[in-house]
């Protein structure tokens, strides 16, 4: 398969201290790729750095055959990557319904949207919310929800702009053991149609989830591979030691 | 379920329903007030008053829908009410100076030849679209900078502020060419389509009233569309929105043209009712004014940003024409701006949501009684 989105030697420093470095990823077409690594190992900087937040100071991010190294966040978005922020971020004062609006992107020309009204397609919208379980809640404004239901909004939210590449950053965080494995469910859907990364504590849903897991550690790639191979993998061992192994990272 | 679906959609129809019926109707209102109250001076008391509630809309537009708290807004209003008044200052020069001769207060200042600037505001067509254009221009081109650079909140607010009072000092240290402290003064009156806008007249209040109307509607349109979707969006959370794909200072920078042209319409109107143009329409005193407006009538409610300029406006008006209130209306408008920020943060239009919360809930509770199986249950379930 065709290679989807490419880091090279991608590196970053904030005032002198280099949060990521050096960092090559080749993500595959339709593949769901899992980022793990220990608090502060720049997983969410990397993230930051494909789409937009943050500007790399060395290396080059391609997605497909564009080189999006250095375009605005917004125009990175257009390009076809989603994300999903650590901290949940929803419109609060919109519905859910709305809030599913906005993220329905796929015109994003200032005239076209001054003059046309939303719900260019409110069936799918509806069930989208469906899939997530807030039907019954879309008419309330998303400040309403409780913490489980925002994380929910924001999958949907993902869903509803449908871009190539989705990025998580921690997907399941305060979801229950329940949640969490509604989540896996919804990875594994996605996979194929979208490219994915997550980056994710809970080991037992990367295991459930994960074809090709990439270990970071102080800004750098540190291994490789399947779950067995992370799992078998020395330096990541001694990344976790203390913590008798990954399984309870 | 698909029933409740409809009947959710159906909801959220009824309530755009019910907003355009209350609107509507707020407007009718004003259109017929003429016919029960027809001292011309009481028009044009109350014309002045729609005015200030034009302008207090167009910043509902920016900063309750947008979240840009624009602190010049009285800048394209004093620039529509110059357009205006520099259009009607030319249609007296016959009379006062002579067919080839300049407005008096040139002459007075010893200024031979009428100033480029002046010359296109012989033409009424050009000085109605410089009125509206000229506000939303530098609007644009000011917000092109300030959303383009990712500007936010309060620096917005001090840039606005600060543009404002340049081009008011401006204005005042030009006095040969601007009428200085004085203003434009003494002016002709507005003619349309053979029409005479004496300032107290009735023809006057339906010029200013149907202006409003129009506007206001036209900004619920837009506050309607996906657009005004997103900008609401951009409020609550701009980077977000960037993540989309959207380009947000662009949205920024429409919005807050059209805020600007909306503005600057009102000051054409306000020249008209108030027969003159001043330094004081692009004031500090009248931007915060106008800011007060807003948060007392609701910012997030473009009729309630209007209604809270109509009531406080008309209540400082009524209050300082008393002796004993004359020296406290200012205590008494700052106590009353304190009790709402405090206590109704979204002004006194959330009392209207806040109602209708009541309303529902109770009939919610009578319903839920006959129907003991909530759906929520359903939902969280499937979690
Ligand atoms: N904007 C920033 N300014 C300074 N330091 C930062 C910034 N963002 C992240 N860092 C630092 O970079 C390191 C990696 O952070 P992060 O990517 O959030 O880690 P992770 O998501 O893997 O837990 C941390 O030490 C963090 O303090
Ligand atoms: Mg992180």
């Amino acid at each position: 398969m065709s290679t989807l989105l490419q880091l090279q030697d991608v590196s970053v420093s904030f005032g002198g201290f280099k949060a990521v470095r050096d960092l090559s990823l080749d993500i595959k077409k339709g593949e769901l790729r899992c980022l793990i690594g220990p608090n502060g190992a720049g997983k969410t900087t990397a993230l930051d750095l494909i789409c937009g937040k943050v500007q790399p100071t060395g290396g080059q991010i391609r997605l497909g055959d564009v080189n999006v190294t250095d375009m605005e966040d917004y125009e990175i978005a257009r390009a076809g990557i989603g994300r999903k922020f650590q901290i949940p971020s929803v419109f609060k004062q919109l519905t859910v319904r709305e809030n599913l609006e906005v993220a329905d992107c796929r015109n994003t020309g200032v005239f076209w949207n001054f003059f046309h009204a939303p719900g260019g397609s409110e069936r799918s919208l509806e069930e989208l919310a469906e899939f997530v379980g807030l039907k019954d809640h879309l008419d309330e404004p998303a400040e309403y929800l409780s913490h489980g239901q925002t994380q929910w909004l924001e999958i949907a939210l993902l869903l509803a702009q449908d871009a190539d590449l989705i990025l998580l950053d921690e997907p399941t965080a305060g979801m229950t053991a329940q949640e969490t494995r509604k989540t896996a469910e919804i990875c594994l859907q996605l996979r194929g149609k979208h490219t994915i990364i997550v980056v994710e504590h809970d080991m037992g849903f990367v295991k459930e989830i994960g074809d090709v897991i990439s270990v970071m550690h102080q800004g750098q790639l540190l291994a490789e591979g399947s779950v067995a191979e992370i799992e078998k993998d020395k330096k990541v061992r001694e990344v976790y030691l203390g913590t008798s192994g990954i399984s309870h990272a | 379920m698909a029933t409740t679906v409809n009947f959710m959609k159906s909801k959220m129809k009824t309530k755009t329903i019910m907003q355009i019926a209350v609107y509507a109707a707020v407007c009718l209102a004003i259109l017929l007030l003429p016919l029960y109250a027809q001292d011309d001076f009481l028009l044009n008391r109350i014309a002045r008053y729609l005015v200030l509630a034009m302008v207090a809309m167009a910043l509902s537009l920016s900063w309750g829908y947008a979240g840009i708290l624009n602190l010049g807004q009285a800048m394209s209003f004093g620039i529509g009410s110059y357009c205006m008044a520099m259009a009607l200052k030319l249609r007296t020069v016959p009379v006062h100076t002579g067919t080839e001769g300049l407005p008096d207060f040139m002459v007075w200042n010893n200024v031979e030849t009428l100033p480029w600037f002046w010359k296109p505001f012989y033409s009424m067509p050009f000085a109605l679209l410089a009125g509206l254009l000229i506000p939303a221009l530098i609007a644009c081109i000011l917000g092109w900078f300030m959303f383009r650079g990712r500007v936010t909140g309060v620096f917005v607010a001090i840039i606005t502020l600060a543009a404002m009072i340049v081009l008011s000092l401006l204005i005042i240290d030009q006095q040969q060419y601007t009428g200085g402290f004085n203003g434009i003064t003494d002016l002709a009156q507005l003619e349309l389509f053979g029409i005479v806008f004496d300032a107290y007249s009735s023809n006057t209040y339906f010029l200013v009233a149907i202006s409003l109307t129009v506007c206001l509607f036209l900004a619920l349109a837009l506050t309607k569309t996906k657009g005004g979707l997103i900008l609401q969006a951009i409020r609550d959370q701009e980077s977000r929105v960037r993540y989309f794909g959207y380009d947000v200072a662009l949205y920024q920078t429409a919005v807050f043209g059209v805020s600007a042209a909306i503005a600057g319409l009102a000051g054409m109107l306000y020249t008209v009712v108030m027969e003159f143009a001043s330094p004081t329409f692009l004031s500090v005193q009248l931007s915060l004014s106008i800011v007060i407006w807003c948060a007392v009538g609701g910012r997030q409610s473009l009729l309630g940003a209007m209604l809270g300029a109509i009531l406080v406006a008309g209540m400082q008006g009524a209050l300082s024409e008393s002796e004993v209130f004359l020296e406290s209306w200012t205590l008494i408008m700052g106590g009353l701006f304190v009790l709402i920020v405090l206590f109704l943060p979204n002004g006194l239009a959330s009392l209207v949501d806040i109602a209708a919360e009541r309303f529902r809930r109770r009939q919610h509770d009578a319903t839920t009684q006959d129907e003991p199986a909530p759906s929520a249950e359903l939902s969280e379930g499937k979690l």
